[in-house]
């Protein structure tokens, strides 16, 4: 095999930089939110909703890799990425906004598999290695972040949902990009070192819960594209691009998370295989979790906000 | 011909001229680009400057004021007592004011310096810099700052007509103008909003007054007052075992840093963002007390994503938002001249000192340059101090410029050059001690050049700095002696060769 030429990470930060858009930069009042039927929009609503909720938690994602980055280029890279969720967030909640979905002041409530996942960054994330974090981060992104948008141009004709989700796409593809590329560049430590994060962290609460957060979310995810009228297939052709693009780099078969998510996508896309038993099981249950055990919900999941501009402090509230 | 020519009128400037004059020698000349003295303290007047070292130790040994208000002195404060020094030591006579140096030139011929201000031009057998390690600073190239429709107002150059009741304020950057200017306007301003792109270290500063008694004791008994300030001098050299080299105490210092950001923030998730992730001490400590309580405000927010332009109404960060600001403070700090004053200067064979320094300035002592004789730097390469202050380094340097020009003097030296050899040992030995400091620990900051060298820092406790600058030997230098070269111009039939090392 040929080995991999390195992506120069100074010129992708100077990408980044000069590609920033704006909620601005977007006509919210432009024709086209009537292209969207009563009867859809309930359901749009809930998938919009967990939607800005997965890049909020993607931004957290973010957050968490910045402090492991293995260079303060890449850690800035990463530091533009959690911004560059938060601002997808906001501009799927001006969808949301123009398409009538939200009252003045309203917040989509984050589903409970939305609050499990937010309580596990808020309490783990920080403390998992980039080995972990850089292996799961690529995963969330091609499978729900990334994916996830394509369905919604096929079944939305808003030329305005268009328009964002072009944009959105286009930061995606970065982010895709320079995570298969740091996750590569893990696959190229010492396999002993791989092998002690990985033991060390595979048996901890942290990664046991993760899991447990990790696989309801997606099944939910899964049922929710069925409830629209979508194929679940959609969903398996991303999860498979996972395997796919972590098999063109040179070193990332050796990361064994790698391994364990590229089993578990094989899993979820065999829709016949016994473990969506469990996984419908799993969202069921976590119906079922008692509310009153979160934590308040942390302060950075209040920053959304669908107002492209805002003046003056405005504290406790979602705008900045 | 004046026998010492000083650039600037700070606290360098003016401590080395009243050292001059001490030990004798009184032709001398100080050139300042503005009309007043006061350097950094006349020019820094942004609310709620002060120094963050105790005003005790944050002045000359040699020039107390046994008056300071309190333990950190705000700025006005400062700048009175330097123009006090400028009084009682009568040195306003010999200043040139507007007096701006354009560049150094040494005339190997005669054996002197010529200094130009613009058209005029003066000379002078030896001269020291003193022109401020942060005396210059200008507004910082953020994307789309042009086209900014507000006031843009410089900490450095603080505008004083503005008037900031009630308006909607941004200030970019979270440094040591920042944590000071930032609880002040939170007291006036509509509302703050403050863009961090790294936090630092923040400890807590006690501020007292000081005591009527103390000051009247000061007063009366020099001694007391030396007392005090050699006690603060110990524990900040205490510090350095932490703020200089990257150990066991420096995470302690961090420990207390975290201590102080939880003691004073409630929410988790602002105290996440207010948390460094560079070993303390690698870029500079801040110092403050009511910076945490200030962010907490009702009118105040701490933003953290990054900056992706500036826009005709405010600021656009890429979460997508903008922000919409009547006027924009930037505390991005001062334009740190790591390689060299920025005036060009030439030496004995017209080689150019930028050049010479770029990237990697060096000198001997952080002092001379090799080839740029009879002059002497303050604030030079790897002179700075992490954990204490300037000052005292400064009066180092103070010492050991006069050592040098009291030897060309008494000993009538054409020049006094250093060698290259002895400074290039010493600069190895530099390297290779600061390989185990917090500034190399990884963190990018002012103390670096572009490629990361650190020619900025000393590397040591203050007493091993004072000490080698106490020690001024002739041996390090090549001499051309006057009285040689006159004897050798009359048996010559070569007039004008010059002989070095005699
Ligand atoms: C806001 C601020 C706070 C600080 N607080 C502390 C502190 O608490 N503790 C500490 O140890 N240090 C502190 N410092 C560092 C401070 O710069 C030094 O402590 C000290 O003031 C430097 O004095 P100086 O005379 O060397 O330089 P300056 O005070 O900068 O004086 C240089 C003088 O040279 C003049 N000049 C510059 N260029 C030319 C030219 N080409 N021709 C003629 N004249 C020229 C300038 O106008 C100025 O008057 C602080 C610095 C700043 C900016
Ligand atoms: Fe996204
Ligand atoms: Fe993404």
């Amino acid at each position: 095999m040929t080995p991999t030429k390195r992506m120069d990470m100074d010129e992708m930060l100077q990408k980044i930089k000069d590609r920033q858009w704006a909620l601005a930069d977007i006509d919210w009042t432009a024709p086209g939110a009537e292209t969207i039927s009563d009867e859809f929009r309930p359901k749009l609503k809930a998938f919009m909703a967990d939607l800005c909720w997965i890049e909020n938690v993607g931004a957290r994602g973010f957050a968490a890799m910045a402090k492991k980055a293995p260079t303060p280029t890449i850690a800035e890279i990463y530091r533009y990425f959690h911004a560059e969720e938060q601002r997808h967030a906001n501009a799927e909640l001006a969808l949301m906004k123009r398409w009538g979905m939200l009252e003045d002041g309203e917040v989509p409530e984050p589903s409970v598999n939305i609050r499990m996942a937010i309580e596990w960054l808020d309490t783990y994330a920080d403390d998992m290695p980039l080995s972990v974090l850089g292996t799961v981060i690529p995963m969330l992104e091609v499978a729900l972040d990334g994916a996830l948008l394509k369905f919604l141009l096929e079944e939305v004709h808003d030329p305005v949902c268009h328009q964002v989700f072009e944009k959105i796409n286009n930061d995606e593809s970065r982010h895709i990009a320079v995570d298969f590329e740091v996750l590569d560049l893990i696959g190229h430590a010492k396999a002993r070192k791989l092998a002690i994060d990985f033991v060390a962290n595979v048996a901890t609460p942290g990664l046991i819960i993760g899991a447990l957060m990790y696989v309801p979310l997606l099944n939910r995810m899964r049922n929710n594209l069925v409830g629209m009228g979508l194929q679940p297939e959609k969903l398996y052709r991303a999860m498979e691009r996972f395997e796919k693009l972590g098999n063109r780099g040179e070193f990332t078969h050796r990361v064994p998370l790698f391994q364990v998510l590229r089993v578990h996508a094989a899993m979820v896309v065999d829709p016949k295989h016994p473990y969506h038993l469990v996984a419908n099981t799993m969202v069921k249950v976590s119906e079922y979790y008692p509310r009153a055990l979160f934590r308040p919900i942390p302060t950075w999941f209040k920053e959304l906000t669908h107002e492209p501009t805002t003046k003056g402090v405005k504290k406790g509230m979602n705008a900045a | 011909m004046h026998t010492a020519l000083v650039i600037g009128a700070g606290f360098t400037g003016l401590g080395t001229a009243i050292k001059l004059r001490e030990s004798g020698i009184e032709d001398l000349v100080i050139l300042e680009r503005a009309d007043r003295v006061g350097g950094t303290w006349r020019d820094a007047t942004y609310p709620g400057a002060a120094c963050d070292i105790p005003s005790q130790l944050y002045s000359f040994s040699f020039a107390k004021n046994p008056g300071w208000s309190r333990t950190y002195s705000p700025s006005a404060e400062i700048h009175a007592h330097i123009e006090e020094l400028a009084e009682r030591f009568d040195l306003v006579k010999d200043i040139r004011f507007n007096t701006e140096v354009t560049r150094l030139a040494f005339d190997k011929k005669e054996a002197h310096w010529v200094v130009s201000a613009g058209r005029r031009k003066f000379y002078a057998r030896t001269v020291v810099v003193a022109s401020g390690p942060l005396s210059d600073a200008s507004l910082p190239g953020i994307r789309g700052i042009e086209d900014y429709q507000g006031a843009k107002i410089l900490s450095a150059r603080w505008d004083h007509d503005y008037d900031f009741a009630g308006k909607n304020v941004a200030v970019i950057g979270t440094g040591a103008s920042a944590v000071q200017i930032i609880p002040e306007l939170v007291k006036t301003a509509g509302s703050v909003k403050v863009f961090q792109r790294t936090a630092g270290w923040v400890m807590p500063r006690v501020d007292f007054e000081t005591p009527a008694v103390a000051k009247a004791v000061f007063a009366r008994v020099p001694a007391a007052q030396q007392a005090a300030r050699t006690a603060l001098f110990l524990a900040h050299e205490a510090a350095a075992t932490g703020l200089v080299w990257d150990t066991p105490v420096t995470s302690l210092i961090q420990q207390a840093g975290k201590l102080h950001l939880r003691l004073t923030v409630k929410d988790k998730w602002l105290r996440r963002q207010l948390t460094p992730d560079f070993r303390a001490g690698c870029k500079r400590m801040l110092m403050s007390s009511d910076y945490y309580p200030a962010l907490q405000q009702d009118n105040c927010k701490l933003i953290t994503w990054p900056i992706a332009t500036i826009t005709p109404g405010g600021i656009q960060t890429s979460d997508g938002l903008q922000h919409e600001v009547d006027a924009i403070v930037f505390a991005t700090g001062y334009d740190v001249h790591l390689e060299g004053p920025p005036y060009p200067v030439t030496g004995l064979d017209g080689q150019s000192l930028q050049d010479e320094w770029s990237g990697h300035p060096q000198a001997y002592k952080s002092a001379s340059a090799h080839g740029y004789p009879n002059l002497f730097f303050t604030c030079g390469p790897n002179s700075g101090p992490g954990h204490n202050s300037l000052l005292v380094y400064v009066q180092g340097q103070i010492e050991y410029a006069v050592a040098g020009i009291r030897t060309i003097v008494e000993q009538d030296l054409r020049w006094l050059d250093v060698k290259k050899e002895v400074q290039d040992a010493y600069n190895v030995s530099m390297q290779k001690r600061l390989r185990s400091t917090t500034w190399m620990s990884g963190c990018a900051s002012w103390y670096l050049t572009a490629d990361g060298f650190n020619a900025s820092m000393y590397p040591g406790f203050a007493t091993q700095y004072l000490r080698q600058m106490q020690d001024f030997r002739i041996r390090d230098y090549e001499v051309s002696s006057a009285a040689a070269q006159r004897l050798w111009n009359a048996s010559s039939t070569e007039p004008g060769r010059d002989l070095t090392a005699v």
